[in-house]
């Protein structure tokens, strides 16, 4: 083969090469300029018959050919893939904004974050949440808690009854009862769940829910009852809220408080949601009554304790800043999905 | 109770101001629910006298007086009809604002000029109603402002007296509380002792004197028939929201504010013979004065004359022996009665009024001499009168007495957390009007009777902690030992149940647990469901004894709302024959995903509810396979789209489409799907115990078979489980199909298994020998014919 034929080969290849736009024709074009039926693998073949003094020069000029069109066809390669994938990355994109598909996500109840919210702080301090029936007899949710059937305390809370004398009970106190009649002291104990009442206006609804927290050792006291309250309240507004502790009556408890929060909305000093006293009622403590304890077998002498009790709806409305207690249990969807996302 | 700031100040010698005072008592214990000004804003009313009173020449109704403000004369029309010449009247000027912002001007009323206005109590606000204008005594300064001359800069505190506390219902009471919480002095009332005039009297029987341990009695006779009741003590009734009845009626009602004893006025005349404080005989009645007459029972305390009962005792009067206009001798009653009487008397009846308020609570066993000679002299004043001799009967022994209570220093250091000292400890009973002696241990008090609250060592510590402030108390942390709860697998189960039905958009509702009998009927007419006695309304009269009525409610309440696809779940008890029952429940209606882009929207059915079911048993942690879904007949659900749900032999829920003939009753449209969980029965929550991995390939087969349209795929997939033995790995159902090609009553189902063997590769024929058995035993069980095995 000549030099003009090899020169030839080339322009050919690489005129051929350059030209193919797909990956087909390129392949086609390795085909024909380096397949083993090539011009090129022919003259390789072919050297054989050339006289041996020959052969080194003639060969060395056919492989420079045979690199130089295998470096065009890896090149044009490479080329024709980056072509490839830019085109596969133009056809494959999406708006981005477009809404994902999906299921949503639903919500707890208000009342059921309140209520998972405050077992976390008691049980931070080893407190046990314990739970008892909603139907009751009288002794547990009145004679025990030193309400016997002609005291005058009876009235305070109008009582649902059933035909044979049991009754809803009307607070979480029952239980409490029922705990310590089966578990020596220490205790330390809330209890969460549903109570109901007589009572439907703005500020009332029949069925409502109530936590109660009490603790059974020997060095009980009120010091320690304000000092724990402030803590679960602070805990629980997650901010340095002020207590005010007024005296008050509870025939379970002696000495007994009701405690306020300043008003959050107005830094206690008067609105609308706290009637213009700068304070807000959130719950009822004291220290457990002798009595109490004489009722369940608890040696009142070694043993002090104090009991509270707090409305969840109420910790609910005013940690959500909802006006309207009954809204709680209409279950409106999109009321409870303003929820969406809350974890407690 | 409501009353008077002037009235409480009478009595108190502080000049502390209204709103430290308040505060003082609601910290105290005594809540001030409430602080209003006694009457609205009004001006330039001054008393006046009415010197002339002519006829209006031009109109009937009219008068024309001549009136003397103090400074001018001038001329006044007047409609009233109780005018005359000389009265002292309350006068607005030209210029004058009344309550309600009419502003007074010079004006021509039928040709006349009037210039200026006389008033009535409901002008003014001081009365809801009135018959004419205000007659003011006839000693009162003309020219003095009303408002100066009525005392009207004047305030209704409302406090909230909590059940313990009968002995602050009172005036008395009240400042004496005041006294030692402020320590203030306490000016005493001077109530002289009255020399009677004539000597008639009504002899006393107690028969019961547990109940009624002390009755005092007088009689008064030959009073004013016309006297009325003076304008200082209607306004001191009305700022106590009490009103103005009878003057001898009134007098009573002040006694007890004044003091608190609730005291009764019988017409003399109207009684037969002796008095008898008696047990009701059988079949007695009475009319009261509310206008209701009642049958007595025979544990019912009553004041009887010859004749029968004339009052219920401590609770209220009889019609028939009240005082009336007409009435000129009286017999006056004032009398101690237990708290445990008059609350059984006022629970039985239904009955309550200001009297059995305080008896409820407890009155000082030792006022009612004094109460009665208060009022002897009260009557006097007001309406004349020959008094005659007290009656007295008294039990001692049966008396409450002046109890003796020990406190001890250490137990109240124990209580409070804090050393209150000793000298503080006896400032405080001083104050209280306790008489305290120090002994070694702590301190002996001597309680006074009229404090009912207080019989224990406990009641004493309250005292002083209450009025030593709980504020003064700083809060501490408590040191206590530390222990764990455990956490029980079971607990764990129902927060992985909510948790998981939020994820999936359930949303958490919570309902009452009372419903309307008509709809638990509609849901379950084989339970009978408790019955409350006093609902609080038709609408919530049974237990519920499901929680589907109470979703399905929400479902009509959001559906009236225009929202449709309803997502819900409640947890909660349940009451079925006196036993509650903790239960979760969902209901799903409208699509089965929310409106989106690249999903065609579909409504939910069985099935896509039934997956977020396993979901949730999957969450016990067993297997699928551990539970059953079999048929159930429920009378609010569809009976071919109806199951309970089966844990081995346990039934631990059910579940199925709302029965349309419900659905229609209930006015709800499209397919609502109901469930109910006992998670109590599901709570063997099992933990998983990790099996080691083989650790050779997997070979998946599928099998496509033609079975009878009846055969339950449970069925099928549990005779493919026993062929499959240790080799089957998995089993899933991915085809199930009826219709074009298939024959009429069969279907096609096709299912995916996946072999793997623990020690070693499988071999091909291995594993189409196993599909071939797989298909024999269908075929040999459940006849079934092969579609393809690949």
């Amino acid at each position: 083969m000549t030099h003009m034929d090899l020169d030839l080969i080339l322009q050919q290849a690489i005129d051929e090469i350059t030209a193919a736009s797909d990956l087909k024709t390129l392949n086609d074009a390795r085909v024909t300029w380096l397949g083993k039926k090539s011009q090129i693998i022919a003259a390789l073949k072919s050297l054989g018959q050339l006289p041996a003094d020959e052969r080194p020069l003639a060969g060395e000029k056919i492989n420079l050919v045979r690199q130089k069109v295998q470096a065009l066809l890896e090149e044009r390669l490479a080329e024709l893939n980056a072509q490839k994938i830019a085109e596969q990355l133009i056809s494959e994109s999406v708006d981005i904004t477009l809404p994902g598909r999906c299921q949503k996500i639903g919500t707890l109840h208000p009342v059921t974050l309140t209520r998972n919210r405050i077992e976390k702080i008691f049980m931070q301090m080893g407190f046990a949440s314990v739970t008892g029936p909603e139907i009751e007899d009288d002794f547990h949710n009145f004679t025990a808690l030193n309400v016997p059937p002609l005291h005058p305390a009876r009235a305070m809370q109008d009582t649902f009854y059933f035909a044979d004398g049991s009754l809803l009970r009307s607070q979480m106190s029952p239980v409490q009862i029922r705990v310590m009649k089966q578990t020596p002291p220490p205790l330390r104990i809330i209890a969460m769940g549903r109570v109901y009442r007589r009572d439907f206006d703005l500020t009332h609804t029949p069925m409502f829910h109530q936590i109660e927290g009490l603790m059974i050792d020997e060095n009980i006291n009120f010091s320690g009852l304000k000092g724990i309250l402030t803590q679960f309240l602070q805990a629980f507004f997650s901010k340095d809220v002020t207590l005010r502790f007024r005296a008050s009556y509870f025939p379970f408890t002696e000495p007994s408080a009701e405690v306020d929060v300043a008003c959050q909305s107005c830094e206690a000093k008067g609105c609308r949601i706290c009637k213009y006293t700068g304070w807000l009622e959130v719950l009822g403590c004291g220290m457990v009554h002798p009595e109490v304890f004489h009722q369940v077998g608890i040696d009142s002498e070694r043993y002090t304790g104090w009991a509270f009790g707090a409305g969840l709806d109420r910790l609910t409305m005013l940690r959500y800043g909802l006006t309207d207690l009954r809204a709680l249990f209409e279950n409106d969807l999109r009321l409870l999905q303003q929820f969406s996302g809350v974890i407690e | 109770m409501k009353l008077s700031e002037l009235w409480l100040r009478e009595r108190i010698g502080s000049h502390i101001k209204l709103a430290d005072l308040c505060q003082k008592l609601t910290l105290s214990g005594l809540e001030v629910e409430s602080i209003s000004p006694v009457v609205n804003h009004f001006s330039d009313i001054v008393v006046a006298e009415v010197l002339t009173v002519e006829p209006h020449p031009e109109a009937d109704r009219l008068q024309v007086c001549t009136v003397f403000d103090g400074d001018i004369t001038v001329s006044v029309v007047c409609g009233a009809k109780n005018v005359f010449a000389g009265m002292k009247a309350a006068f607005a000027k030209v210029g004058a604002v009344l309550p309600d912002g009419m502003k007074i001007r010079k004006a021509k009323l039928r040709g006349v000029v009037s210039e200026g206005m006389l008033c009535s109590a409901s002008e003014l606000e001081l009365a809801e109603k009135s018959d004419g204008l205000i007659i003011l005594p006839h000693d009162a300064p003309v020219g003095t402002s009303l408002r100066e001359y009525m005392q009207l800069d004047d305030h209704v505190i409302e406090i909230l007296i909590t059940p313990n506390r009968g002995d602050c219902l009172s005036v008395d009471g009240l400042a004496q509380e005041i006294s030692a919480l402020i320590s203030c002095t306490l000016s005493s009332l001077m109530i002289p002792e009255i020399t009677p005039t004539q000597n008639h009297m009504l002899s006393v029987v107690v028969n019961e004197p547990d109940s009624c341990p002390r009755y005092v009695g007088r009689i008064i006779r030959q009073i004013n028939v016309a006297a009325v009741t003076p304008l200082w003590l209607q306004e001191r009734l009305r700022r106590s929201g009490l009103h103005t009845i009878h003057p001898i009626v009134d007098v009573m009602n002040y006694v007890m504010l004044e003091l608190g004893q609730p005291m009764h006025a019988f017409d003399l005349a109207k009684l037969s013979g002796d008095i008898c404080v008696r047990h009701a005989r059988s079949n007695e009645k009475i009319a009261l004065l509310d206008g209701r007459e009642v049958t007595l029972n025979t544990n019912t305390l009553v004041i009887a004359d010859q004749i029968g009962p004339q009052a219920i005792a401590g609770v209220m009067g009889g019609q028939f022996s009240a005082v009336t206009a007409d009435t000129q001798d009286i017999f006056l009653e004032s009398a101690f009665f237990q708290p445990q009487t008059i609350i059984a008397a006022v629970q039985n009846y239904q009955i309550a009024s200001e009297s059995s308020h305080r008896f409820e609570r407890g009155v000082d066993p030792y006022i009612q001499k004094i109460a009665i000679e208060r009022a002897t002299q009260l009557i006097l004043e007001i309406a004349g009168g020959e008094v005659c001799p007290m009656v007295e009967v008294q039990y001692d022994a049966q008396l409450p007495t002046h109890k003796k209570i020990i406190l001890r220093s250490a137990r109240l250091t124990k209580i409070i957390g804090l050393s209150i000292s000793s000298e503080t400890v006896f400032d405080i009973f001083t104050r209280l009007g306790f008489t305290a002696r120090v002994i070694e241990a702590g301190w002996e008090v001597q309680v006074p009777a009229r404090r009912f609250d207080i019989k224990l060592e406990i009641d004493l510590i309250e005292e002083i902690i209450r009025v030593y402030g709980y504020e003064k108390i700083s809060p501490t942390s408590i040191v206590a030992h530390l222990q764990t709860n455990r956490l029980f697998e079971s607990s764990q189960l129902f927060s992985a149940i909510v948790a998981t039905l939020v994820a999936k958009n359930y949303h958490e509702v919570i309902t009452y647990s009372f419903i309307d009998k008509k709809i638990q009927n509609l849901f379950d007419a084989t339970l009978s469901p408790l019955e409350l006695v006093n609902p609080m309304s038709s609408e919530m009269n049974v237990m519920r004894t499901s929680l589907w009525p109470g979703l399905i409610q929400v479902l009509q309440y959001n559906c009236n709302r225009q929202q449709t696809d309803v997502r819900i779940f409640e947890s909660g008890n349940c009451f079925r024959q006196s036993t509650e029952q903790f239960v979760l429940a969902g209901l799903v209606a409208g699509s089965v995903l929310p409106l989106q882009w690249g999903v065609a929207e579909r409504s939910v059915d069985f099935f896509d509810v039934k997956g977020d079911i396993e979901n949730l048993l999957l969450l016990s942690g067993q297997s699928l396979a551990d539970f059953s879904f079999q048929p159930l007949d429920h009378s609010a659900l569809h009976p071919g789209q109806a199951a309970s749900i089966y844990l081995g032999k346990h039934c631990v829920g059910r579940f199925g489409l709302l029965h349309p003939n419900l659905a229609k009753l209930l006015d709800l449209k499209g397919n609502i799907y109901l469930y109910e969980l006992d998670v109590a029965l599901l709570q063997k929550r099992v933990l998983p115990q990790m099996k080691e991995l083989s650790k050779f390939p997997t070979v998946q087969r599928d099998i496509a078979i033609l079975v009878d349209k009846s055969i339950p795929v449970e069925q099928i997939q549990a005779t493919i489980f026993a062929v499959g033995g240790e080799l089957l790995q998995s089993l899933t159902l991915f085809d199930v199909y009826q219709g074009a090609g298939i024959p009429l009553n069969k279907k096609s189902m096709a299912f995916s298994l996946m072999l793997q063997h623990v020690a070693r590769t499988l071999t091909d024929d291995e594993v189409d020998n196993f599909m071939q058995n797989v298909y024999s035993v269908l075929q040999n069980v459940h006849a079934a014919e092969l579609r393809s095995m690949t």
